[in-house]
């Protein structure tokens, strides 16, 4: 042993020497370039710079080291397939090294960046870390396959074809992804949004997940919008924060029939002698009834009295006076009614009872019998209400603004009424409140409501 | 007989959401959910041929699609019995008919075999016309809500035939006319239901211009020059003779071209009458054409009024005048009498043009080939008013309203 010391002392003495050396450079450059790091961080205030220092001092000083490990073997007197073994083991643990190291810091960095981007709330951090990771890892694979000398081209074209089935076959998913990315970097909708697309479909946002866009519609439904097709359609947002009503407003609907009471005039006498007892639900359907049957009409016809006394009484005059009758002045039935009969009265005291009807176009009484029911609409703020409101039948426009006035004695509209009680909107309220709406189609009427509430919400 | 309703090859409900609107159609399913668990049983005599049945073939299985259990019954009658039914339904329009004692016994006789044979499973009985309104002695055993639907015109009708009836009527909970001046002095509720056009039938749905142009050639009739049409059946009561009057009136100071298109009914020996009278006064005159139009040429009717400029329904008497409607469907301007239930669908001067003399027609007729804006603006609101109140799906939202309100006495129900 001693002899092989003796002969050999300088082929061993040197690599360890050289290795010493890597040893005490090492501790020191690890001191130096991390301090001089931290001072850089320091002035330039990177987040990710602690992330980066305590991740790499440890591997900094393995890889050294191993640098060290392998200027010995260069220098030292191995057999030259001894030194292709040691130089393949050092580059393995260098590349098994790095590849910790790589993913280590990728994910720290990755939890830290992800979590600090709120607006891409759709970005799924494990997802991501997790294709980091595998990439990272495949690519060690390959090198070290490399250092052994082993095929990379196969393995690498399999990868490359399995990449390219799994984008194939999930390419509709991978659209989602893509633009939901684009979505949320473009910061175009958030949780809340009120958001109407091209097709028809509108309602808040209520969730935004990787794949769709989840919508809750005014009538409680859940729309699901794949992220690719809400890129690709015309979509308005409504963002503007708005006041929750304290009570929802429930739209309900009037739909009424006609029933007949028997009771017929042939002239003006008969008219006011029936009219006088008839119930209040005759008068009103012949006071309002053009308004739905006609509804399409500008100017619409007068009410059903006027129409009469004029095309088949022949009384221009009268039946003037009868159409000049504003319903909207009135709060009540019975006060119309009397109006009614006052200005047919008025008349008759001046002249003859005027022409009698030809047989068949006698004056028919019908009452109007409503049924209302609730419809599956709902609002909560103005948006959802006046969204709600370009929906609704003309019946339900028709139940709230005209049946709550003057049929069911509440003297205003009830949009008017949840304006003013649940979201305290005493202008907009009032501003509806005045409308006459006796002086629009329900269409028409529909119009300036929703004008109105959006000038308000704009 | 009961008839399998359920898988009628006709249009869906949904088909016509796009010609009233997805509200409409979701307020129909509104009411229908409110009768769920209900049989409406409609009971009349016969399942083809008549008004009734069509209504019926079309309404019992939209009604069905909205999830109602409706059904269709027919009762079973003699030749007999059909002959006094036929007597009936003339009397009930004013016609002088003679009625023995033994047909009123064979009336009651068949109605009360019916009840007899008939299984009675509704929870509402819709009896349609004056056949089977005898059935409602059954009443009293079932318990159930019994609704008499007069599709008849009986605004002025004979009083014994009335009188005979009104004993049945009485006993109903509610009787259904189609217009206001059809009603009657009764103890029972009755309501108001026009009767309606399906948008999507042959008769009126929308047809290409190569259809329209091929049925123009085939009656040899010019598509260059304006088309003055009515399309009614001959007979004396639609006074064909008048509208050759009016046209020839008009034709003096405006190019335009006449045709009077209809069929002859088996049952009216009058109408081949008619037929040779109006062939007779309108010969020589190249630009009046008498058009036979077989029975069953619903998409010919339809190309016609398609095709013309002005349409005219210049009857004396008429029912509710569905002709009518369908030409307001199709958006022309009309030229009409105010007879019947006329002035319930043209409202003068803002659907159509109401006239009251041969005069008032023909001065129409001008009006509207010297004003096609004006005739436009007419048409656009004729349609308007049918989509509004006399298709279809307003039908069936009567009809449900009606069953529904049965249950209720007040004027305003809550559901």
């Amino acid at each position: 042993m001693n002899e092989w010391l003796t002969k050999n002392w300088l082929s061993i003495t040197a690599p360890t020497i050289v290795f010493m050396a890597f040893f005490v450079v090492a501790i020191w450059a690890r001191r130096t370039l991390f301090n001089y790091l931290n001072g850089l961080f320091f002035k330039i205030k990177w987040e990710g710079s602690e992330i980066l220092l305590r991740t790499t001092k440890t591997p900094f000083f393995q890889w050294c080291l191993l640098m060290g490990a392998y200027t010995a073997i260069q220098i030292s007197t191995l057999s030259p397939q001894a030194k292709v073994l040691a130089v393949r083991i050092i580059g393995s643990v260098f590349v098994i090294s790095l590849t910790w190291t790589i993913i280590s810091l990728a994910e720290k960095l990755l939890h830290l960046y992800l979590n600090r981007l709120k607006a891409l709330p759709l970005l799924p951090t494990t997802i991501v870390i997790n294709v980091a990771r595998i990439t990272f890892i495949v690519a060690g694979v390959l090198i070290l396959l490399d250092i052994w000398g082993a095929p990379t081209t196969p393995l690498v074209l399999l990868l490359t074809i399995g990449l390219l089935v799994v984008i194939l076959a999930s390419r509709d998913e991978m659209l989602n992804i893509f633009s939901g990315f684009e979505l949320a970097r473009g910061k175009l909708i958030k949780t809340g949004d009120y958001v109407k697309l091209e097709s028809g479909e509108e309602g808040y946002v209520s969730d935004i997940t990787l794949r769709n866009i989840q919508i809750k519609a005014p009538d409680d439904r859940i729309i699901l919008v794949p992220n690719s097709k809400f890129t690709k359609t015309t979509v308005t947002t409504y963002r503007k924060p708005l006041k929750k009503a304290t009570q929802p407003f429930r739209f309900y609907t009037r739909l009424y029939m006609k029933e007949l009471t028997g009771l017929k005039a042939g002239n003006l006498s008969e008219l006011v002698s029936i009219l006088k007892d008839v119930p209040d639900s005759v008068v009103y359907y012949h006071t309002h009834n053009f308004m739905e049957e006609y509804q399409y009409l500008t100017p619409q016809p007068a009410n059903e009295f006027a129409v009469w006394v004029g095309d088949v009484i022949g009384d221009e005059i009268l039946a003037e006076k009868l159409s000049n009758i504003d319903t909207f002045e009135f709060s009540t039935i019975g006060e119309l009614r009397e109006r009614i009969i006052a200005v047919i009265n008025e008349e008759l005291l001046t002249r003859e009872n005027g022409r009698t009807a030809a047989e068949g176009r006698e004056f028919h009484f019908i009452k109007s019998v409503n049924v209302i029911l609730p419809t599956p609409y709902v609002a909560h703020d103005l948006r959802e209400f006046v969204e709600v409101l370009r929906k609704v039948s003309i019946d339900s426009l028709y139940f709230h603004i005209f049946e709550s006035r003057l049929r069911l004695h509440k003297g205003v509209n009830d949009f008017s009424v949840w304006f003013q009680d649940c979201l305290d909107e005493r202008e907009l309220a009032d501003k509806i409140a005045v409308l006459d709406p006796y002086n629009y189609t329900l269409e028409g009427l529909r119009s300036v409501i929703i004008q109105l509430i959006e000038e308000r919400i704009k | 007989m009961e008839k399998a309703i359920f898988h009628h090859p006709r249009a869906k409900i949904q088909d016509y959401a796009p010609i009233v609107g997805r509200s409409t159609i979701e307020e129909l399913g509104a009411l229908a959910e409110r009768l769920s668990g209900k049989v409406i049983q409609n009971i009349n005599s016969t399942f083809t041929g008549g008004g009734v049945a069509e209504i019926l073939t079309r309404m019992a299985p939209l009604l069905n699609q909205l999830g109602v259990d409706a059904r269709w019954t027919t009762i079973k009658g003699s030749e007999g019995f059909f002959d006094v039914t036929k007597k009936f339904h003339n009397a009930l329009h004013g016609r002088k008919e003679h009625i023995s004692p033994e047909d009123f016994s064979l009336f009651l006789d068949v109605n009360k075999k019916n009840i007899e044979e008939l299984k009675f499973q509704g929870d509402i009985i819709f009896i349609h016309d004056p056949q089977p309104i005898a059935l409602i002695a059954k009443k009293k055993e079932l318990g159930e809500k019994w609704i008499w639907r007069c599709h008849v015109d009986v605004s002025n009708p004979d009083k014994k035939v009335w009188e005979f009836l009104r004993n049945f009527v009485v006993e109903y909970d509610a009787a259904v006319f189609s217009a206001p001046n059809f009603a009657q002095q009764l103890p029972i509720r009755q309501f108001m239901i026009s009767p309606s056009i399906d948008p999507l039938s042959d008769k009126n749905k929308e047809l290409p211009t190569e259809i329209i142009d091929s049925v123009l050639n085939r009656y040899g009739l010019d598509k260059d020059r304006p088309i003055i049409a009515q399309i009614s059946r001959f007979d004396y009561l639609k006074d064909p003779l008048g509208v050759i009057q009016a046209f020839e009136m008009a034709r003096k100071s405006m190019d335009c071209q006449l045709v009077l298109a209809g069929g002859t009914a088996s049952d009216d020996p009058e109408s081949e009458k008619v037929l040779e009278e109006i062939r007779e006064r309108a010969s020589g005159n190249p630009d009046i054409h008498i058009l036979l139009i077989p029975p069953e040429s619903d998409m010919e009717i339809n190309a016609l009024q398609h095709a013309a400029t002005v349409i005219m329904q210049k009857s004396i008497k008429e029912g509710f005048g569905l002709t009518v409607t369908e030409a307001l469907w199709k958006g022309k301007p009309v030229v009409a009498s105010a007879v019947g239930g006329i002035p319930l669908q043209v409202k003068n001067r803002f659907t159509g043009l109401l006239c009251h003399s041969v005069e008032g027609a023909a001065y129409a007729i001008k009006r509207l080939l010297s004003n096609p804006e004006y005739a436009l603006w007419l048409g656009k609101n004729a349609r308007e008013h049918v989509r509004q109140n006399f298709l279809i799906t307003r039908h069936l939202k009567d009809y449900l309203l009606l069953f529904i309100s049965l249950y209720y006495n007040s004027d305003e129900i809550y559901l």
